[in-house]
């Protein structure tokens, strides 16, 4: 018995339902409610395809093997970026970014620090860089310092800025103390 | 982050062709504004202003704040408000906030809560300020 027939009942056969309800007692179950179409979420394949289909310029990043995020040249970003993964920009931001791996491009201009495991610089980047392996490659722009534990200089990289073996020593611990704060 | 008045929906259909697209992966989150005049996909969170020619929230995505936008499709969870030509919401769409439109589409399965104003075409052509209504 469901809640739309219960509802139906009264008005159909009116005060002669009552005691037949009395009787019964046993509410009826309650209906599983609306959330059934949550397990549909995860379920991103179908979405995503369709959604590269209807594009037929962006089909060349397919979201399968390269799980790498694209700041495109067109992009503009003011504010902070935090990945888990790997970045690639090649537009501009103004702001920190953090992430495993991120690729400066060479069109790119990043204004503020840029943290990860290891960066890559072929662009423009203004602020301090704080990796385990830095690469700076001839294109490179870089103004601030750079902490790194492991570094890649090609020749014609323009760099401002001190460069610090430090990272993994007391910079880190700075890093490291941080972040639990801000989970508290 | 209001002082970034968001530019005009109509863009010369020949620049737009040649940007690449951007992809923010699920593992990426955003707190700030995105600019483009090209395509933004969105399958991480985004919290701040997008304003974009095209702009696709995929199934994990999550975006709150305002999108100014000429297509706006939607297939992940959106909070706040949208100001676009076109906009599609797909059946896994779960949209709280307002919808200013001129063309929508919603597959069947789509949650929304809010409002749905329909706007003429002058509304979108001549958009240079958002409007100050609350989402």
């Amino acid at each position: 018995m469901t809640m739309f027939t219960r509802n139906d009942k009264p008005e159909a056969n009116g005060a002669a339902v009552t005691p037949a309800r009395d009787k019964v007692e046993v509410p009826p179950p309650p209906p599983p409610a609306p959330t059934v179409i949550e397990p549909k979420r995860p379920q991103s394949a179908p979405v995503i395809s369709s959604v590269l289909a209807s594009t037929s310029s962006s089909s060349t990043l397919t979201t399968g093997a390269p799980r790498v995020s694209v700041i495109s040249k067109a992009l503009k970003i003011t504010g902070q970026l935090e990945s888990t993964e790997d970045i690639q920009i090649d537009g501009e931001v103004d702001g920190d970014v953090r992430g495993q791996s991120v690729k400066v491009g060479a069109s790119a201009k990043v204004k503020g620090a840029v943290y990860g495991d290891e960066i890559e610089v072929a662009g423009t980047v203004d602020g301090k860089i704080e990796a385990k392996k830095v690469i700076l490659t001839s294109t490179a722009h870089m103004s601030g310092d750079v902490i790194h534990q492991d570094i890649t200089i090609h020749s014609g990289a323009y760099i401002d800025g001190h460069c610090k073996p430090d990272f993994g020593k007391s910079e880190t611990k700075k890093l490291v103390s941080v972040k639990p704060a801000v989970v508290q | 982050m209001a002082g970034t008045a968001p530019r005009t929906l109509v863009r010369s259909p020949s620049r737009i062709a040649e940007l690449p697209a951007s992809h923010l992966d699920k593992a990426l989150t955003i707190i700030g504004v995105l600019e483009t005049d090209g395509e933004v996909h969105v399958h991480g969170s985004v919290l701040g202003r997008i304003n974009a020619d095209r702009l696709v929230v995929g199934s994990g995505g999550y975006v709150e704040g305002d999108v100014v936008a000429r297509d706006v499709k939607i297939g992940g969870r959106f909070n706040g408000r949208i100001f676009a030509f076109n906009v599609t919401l797909d059946k896994t769409a779960d949209v709280t906030g307002r919808i200013f439109h001129h063309f929508v589409t919603v597959e069947r399965g789509a949650r929304i809560d809010g409002r749905m104003p329909w706007r003429p075409l002058n509304f979108f052509e001549s958009f240079d300020q958002l409007p100050e209504t609350q989402p």
